[in-house]
């Protein structure tokens, strides 16, 4: 039980990982690729924000006395997950709109039937 | 004293600012790039003395290395600002008649971002810097390839695209398992913290930067989206993602190896990657109809050679993988602009589309056929001290593996020059079927400045190839050196 | 005067050649002229010099260097007078056809590189100088386009895997021995092990046979030569081919040196004896092959292939009387088959194309002084005496008879056996028999077509009587060698073992032929026979009803055409079939699907972890 408690969030971010990846592998839908995509983004934030998760910590704001150093959050993870939110927005937007568009030209989503570019 | 942070910050201002000159007028939005391009170009020439005695580093926010975040311009991160540079302001120019859609902000605007993603990659000493730069250039890139909006550019944008969202989840969660075991985002840091690639924590982030670096630079078997994106994008971008894009994607992958992890256990491996690539990438190339898939496949087989010549990992080797690196940056991308404004002109990507075309645009046809010539490697042109030294790095070697492979090269070379001699005598030597617009038509000056300038660098530089050769030799080192690059970022 | 600048004219003239011809193109062709002249002449002026320089450094460490000596004098001066007679004839024969300025200027190039070529003294630049011929020439070999783009595209990539592959075998020479300059290459591998040595000339000899068409590499050359321009066959025939040949001779002579070639491996096995057979091979069956051709250029150009294997006999054979043979037969080749080249040429101006032996025949009347180039320059081909080809001939099978390989001397004169044949079909089925209705109205040919002709006839003869001037050239280089001279005098040769003396048999001939003149002259006169006074079954045969030339040697052709298939062709092109089919099907990986794309990322991610978890190999 207690490793459970202590590796819960790294389970939690590869398990997201992994179910993005199955989605992507598996299904045909665009959007639910894209959707894929987005949880395996989402998977990777999470288990960044692990690494610099600290039980019980506060932030990293040397304001009260007497704080440790071990007894804060490193907030460097936190500025990489903001970015890299910011990253996977900002493709998820650029797929949706793509995704869009390849609708009105080929009047489907399936991956599978849309083969033209081969060889 | 010029400062490498201006090679990023001005092109990244001046695409935020492209709309707002849109209101002014519409005819100054085409000359920004064409301005801020023309800016790195000065400045990345002004810094290159200065880099090659000494590399320079620039602390952003004045924190020191290893907290914050570093640009370091070495030989190597300037040899390739030049060329991004270069190229970028040669296309900028091409781009001036080339694009006509209504969309001309959004294209300016992101073929600057494209860019300035490049350059920061290429210069940043922080790995997650380099994600976020790398991410710029890829998303960039997806939206350009789409930039047409028909059928098939908007099918090969999607298929980019999940490829390469993927490609950078993988970097990333490298990023994220390298940042929990050291603490630590600096490459150099890293790098003094790594000895061994030997267990698999430290492996796997190696395999995954690899793996999604492979993505981009187009490696066997991760470069399925190459041919369909290069042949649909239009052509200047199709210029600068073969010319830039993959070869930005294959330094992103050797900086990782050599600086990051030291990796020499694995290069053999790579090598044999590269082979491989280059084979697959020519016998496709030799089937194609399609002139822009052919060139793309064409580039596949060029990142395999180069990757073949870098992962020999000596100084010959490094220095003739650059050197070819360059070679094909300056070859591929004439290619690409000669065939895209023939295909401009004929409607057609059809290798018989182009019959007839040395009489109707013998210009841009000699253009074609020199570039042809030079990524076949024959002399006098650039591509031939390239061969010339990748074949003298391997058999430097003097072991039988090096001597087998270099045959396999050799044999795709022999390929290789089958399709692009098809193309040159479709280009000569057989007439045009419909004869109506037989009449000869000149391209615009904007079209064939660009050309006759990267032609006459294949020239001279193939001719004269001193003029590289040191900044190449100097890079060679920095890579090979992992030491003294740590030093030098971290004293 | 310095090697570089006549290089730089060489250069210079053929691009200044392509701008002139946007301005006037009579000026351009006088241009092209002066320079080919010009290039004949200073080339020329480097007899018996021998004068070494470094002309550039900036190439990768490289250092080239320029040299002269008369080795490459005897090729250069062959280059540069084979070239100027080229240009010569071009001037009327591509006068009406399109892109004029591209030809000449290409024409300059190759001739230009060529002579680069022989005058580089380092490998490095004569390996630039090597490629700019190839794709020089292929550019020019497409000229005529229809078929001659199949050529072209033969040519260009057998050349490029031959010019690959000895890129190998410069690369390692340097590797080995740090330099790449004659002057300091030779000698150096007479410590070298035998089986590096065999390596280096298994390399050299795929780039210098598929340019020189050494048997199973030969496929390229029928093609090419038969539909390139006519001037640029004889230039390919004479010259171009011939720079396999210098390759040869360099690597045998200059970089490896005889002695160690002589004493590569054991008797039957040795290097020289196997290449010796590979000449005889290439004798052999182009001479056949040549006669089942029907096509004249074609005919040329198989026989081109079995001239060229005398060439290679006589210098593989190694010994001083055959090496002189064989570089004696390389000058005369030279002379007569690009002769033969520009009597065919001529033919074929004047019958708007028609190469076909079976439609031509009788145009003896019409063009009398192509007649006589032709019936000389078969005489050069055969061997006559009084002509240069008996001399060189007679030099390669004394030394074979001599050093006991009669069966190599044999096959050789097997082969002179099938020339006569294939020659005298060419020379019939164009200049005698019936004149075909069609061709009544033809002229002869223009002054332009006529001066090389008569020029290239001349030398013929002048060389046959005289064969000292060349031989004593040969003789020279052949000491340059370290070999052992011949004994060399103006008429021929003066030896112990054999003596040959062209004044003898000339005198010998001119006296018979004064006897053979006076008999006709004493004699009753003999009736002259009109071309078609012909009769059969007791009446006259109506014009166009009756031609000799059709179907030459039909019973021979039909005996011995099974045997002489050309399966060496046949393979090349499924090997090509091959790899094209072997393209098609890995492109096959690129389903379109981007859930495939997706599993080969992951399973190259997943297949580089599990390597390194279950074997740990990085």
């Amino acid at each position: 039980m207690t490793f459970l408690s202590e590796y819960i969030y790294y389970i939690g971010a590869f398990g997201l990982i992994f179910i993005g990846l199955y989605i992507v592998l598996v299904k045909k839908n665009l959007i639910k690729v894209i959707i894929g995509l987005s949880i395996i983004d989402t998977g990777i934030n999470l288990f960044l924000i692990t690494i610099g998760y600290i039980r019980d910590g506060t932030a990293p704001v040397f304001s009260k006395p007497g704080l440790k150093a071990n007894e804060m959050v490193d907030p460097v993870p936190q500025a990489l997950v903001l970015t890299a939110i910011v990253i996977g927005v900002a493709i998820l937007a650029l797929a949706i709109s793509l995704a869009v568009k390849l609708y009105k030209h080929h009047g489907t989503l399936n991956l599978r039937k849309i083969n033209e570019q081969k060889w | 004293m010029v400062n490498p942070v201006l090679l990023i910050v001005i092109p990244l201002g001046l695409a935020f600012v492209v709309p707002f000159f849109g209101f002014i007028s519409k005819k100054i939005e085409k000359f920004i790039p064409f301005v801020a391009l023309f800016f790195n170009l000065i400045v990345s020439l002004r810094l290159f003395p200065r880099v090659l005695e000494q590399p320079v580093h620039v602390s952003i926010g004045g924190f020191v290395p290893p907290f914050g975040i570093n640009l370091v311009a070495g030989p190597i991160g300037i040899l390739f600002t030049v060329l991004i540079a270069l190229v970028g302001f040669l296309v900028s120019i091409y781009a001036f008649d080339y694009i006509k859609e209504k969309d001309q902000e959004k294209y300016h605007i992101l073929y600057l971002l494209l860019l300035t993603g490049a350059t920061g990659v290429v210069l940043t000493g922080d790995i997650f810097n380099l994600f976020v730069f790398f991410e710029i250039l890829c998303i960039s890139s997806y939206s350009l390839v789409a930039y047409f909006g028909d059928k098939t550019s908007i099918e090969s944008a999607v298929k980019y695209l999940i490829q390469g969202a993927l490609g950078s989840c993988l970097i990333l969660m490298g990023i994220g398992l390298l940042y929990g075991q050291f603490g630590t985002l600096n490459m150099a840091d890293l790098a003094g913290n790594i000895k061994s690639v030997h267990s698999v924590s430290i492996f796997v982030p190696l395999v995954l930067f690899i793996t999604g670096f492979g993505v981009e630079a187009a490696i066997f078997p991760l470069n399925a989206w190459l041919p369909d994106a290069h042949s649909s994008a239009p052509s200047s971008i199709s210029a600068v993602l073969s010319g830039i894009a993959i070869e930005v994607g294959l330094y992103a992958m050797i900086r990782v190896v050599f600086t990051l992890f030291g990796a020499s256990s694995i290069l053999t491996f790579l090598m044999l990657l590269g082979v491989i690539t280059l084979l697959i990438g020519e016998l496709c190339a030799f089937c194609q109809e399609n002139i822009k898939r052919m060139l793309a496949y064409s580039s596949i087989g060029q990142i395999g050679l180069m990757l073949f010549a870098l992962s020999i990992a000596s100084s010959y080797g490094i220095t003739g993988g650059l050197f070819q690196l360059v070679s094909h940056t300056l070859g591929k991308s004439l290619l690409f602009l000669a065939a895209g404004y023939m295909i401009y002109r004929s409607g057609s990507m059809n290798i018989s589309s182009f019959e007839g075309m040395g009489k109707r645009m013998p210009y841009t046809a000699l253009a074609f056929t020199i570039g042809a010539f030079s990524i076949v490697g024959l002399p006098p042109f650039i591509g031939f001290p390239g061969k010339l030294m990748i074949v003298k790095a391997a058999l430097f070697e003097q072991e039988m593996l090096y001597t087998v492979l270099i045959f396999f090269i050799l044999l795709a070379t022999v390929i290789e020059g089958a399709y692009y001699f098809r193309v040159v005598q479709a280009l000569y030597f057989k007439e045009e079927k419909n004869t109506q617009n037989q009449k000869r038509e000149i391209a615009p000056l904007s079209i064939l400045i660009p050309i006759f300038i990267l032609t006459g660098f294949i020239v001279v530089i193939g001719i004269y190839p001193k003029l590289i050769t040191d900044v190449l030799v100097s890079s060679a080192s920095e890579l090979l050196n992992r030491a003294d690059y740590i030093k030098s970022v971290m004293p | 005067m310095n090697l570089i600048i006549l290089l730089a004219i060489a250069f210079g003239g053929a691009l200044i050649t392509y701008f002139l011809g946007k301005i006037s193109q009579k000026i351009r062709d006088i241009f092209a002229v002066f320079i080919s002249l010009a290039l004949a002449v200073i080339a020329a002026c480097f007899y018996n010099v021998s004068s070494r320089e470094i002309y550039y450094t900036g190439f990768l460490d490289f250092p080239f260097v320029l040299r002269v000596n008369t080795f490459s004098w005897f090729f250069a001066v062959t280059i540069a007078v084979i070239g100027l007679f080229s240009i010569i004839f071009s001037l009327n024969y591509i006068r009406k056809r399109g892109n004029t300025d591209f030809y000449y200027s290409m024409m300059l190039l190759v001739i230009a590189s060529m002579i680069g070529i022989v005058l580089s003294g380092d490998l490095v630049s004569f390996y630039i100088f090597w490629e700019i011929m190839s794709w020089s020439t292929f550019l020019l070999i497409s000229y005529n386009r229809g078929p001659a783009i199949s050529a072209g595209m033969k040519y260009i990539i057998m050349s490029v895997t031959g010019s690959v592959v000895m890129l190998v075998g410069i690369v390692s020479l340097y590797l080995h021995y740090d330099t790449l300059v004659y002057t300091e290459l030779s000698g150096l591998l007479n410590n070298a092990s035998s089986g590096y040595i065999l390596f280096i000339i298994i390399l050299f000899f795929i780039a210098f046979g598929v340019k020189n068409a050494i048997w199973p590499l030969h496929v390229w050359l029928p093609p090419a030569h038969s539909e390139a321009p006519s001037p640029f066959s004889s230039v390919l025939s004479g010259i171009l081919i011939k720079i396999g040949t210098y390759g040869i001779i360099l690597l045998i002579f200059v970089i490896i040196q005889i002695n160690v070639f002589l004493n590569l491996g054991e008797g039957i096995l040795s290097v020289r004896y196997i290449i010796s057979i590979i000449g005889v091979i290439t004798i052999l069956i182009p001479t056949f092959i040549a006669l089942l051709q029907d096509d004249a250029k074609r005919l040329l150009a198989w026989s081109t292939i079995a001239q060229a294997g005398y060439i290679i006999l006589g210098i593989a054979y190694g010994t001083s009387e055959s090496v002189a043979g064989g570089m004696f037969h390389f000058f005369n080749h030279a002379i007569f088959k690009s002769l033969l080249f520009m009597v065919v040429g001529a033919v074929e101006y004047r019958t708007n194309g028609v190469r076909d032996l079976n439609s031509l025949g009788g145009l003896i009347k019409k063009m009398p002084v192509t007649f006589i180039g032709g019936l000389i320059g078969i005489c050069g081909l055969i061997g006559v005496p009084l002509t240069n080809g008996f001399v060189s001939k007679w030099l390669i099978y004394k030394t074979l008879i001599l050093n006991n390989s009669p069966f190599l001397a044999f096959a050789a004169l097997l082969g002179t056996w099938g020339t006569i044949l294939y020659s005298y079909k060419l020379i019939h089925n164009m200049f005698l028999g019936q004149l075909p209705e069609k061709y009544e109205k033809i002229k002869k040919a223009p002054f332009s077509m006529q001066l090389p002709i008569v020029i290239l006839s001349l030398a013929i003869i002048f060389f046959g009587i005289i064969p000292g001037l060349p031989l004593h050239v040969i003789n020279s280089i052949e000491s340059g060698f370290g070999m052992e001279p011949l004994t060399i005098n103006i008429w021929g040769i003066a030896s112990d073992t054999g003596t040959i003396n062209m004044l003898n048999i000339f005198t010998a001939v001119l006296v018979i032929g004064i006897m053979v003149w006076l008999i006709f002259k004493v004699s009753k006169k003999s009736t002259v026979i009109g071309q078609y006074d012909n009769y059969a079954a007791g009446t006259t045969v109506p014009k166009d009803k009756y031609n000799y030339s059709v179907n030459f040697y039909d019973p021979l052709c039909r005996m011995i055409s099974p045997y002489l298939k050309d399966f060496i062709d046949d393979f090349y092109m499924s090997l090509a079939r091959s790899i094209k089919n072997t393209g098609n099907g890995i492109r096959r990986i690129y389903t379109g699907d981007v859930g495939h794309y997706v599993i080969y990322i992951i399973l190259f991610l997943a297949l580089l972890i599990f390597i390194q978890i279950n074997w740990e190999l990085w």
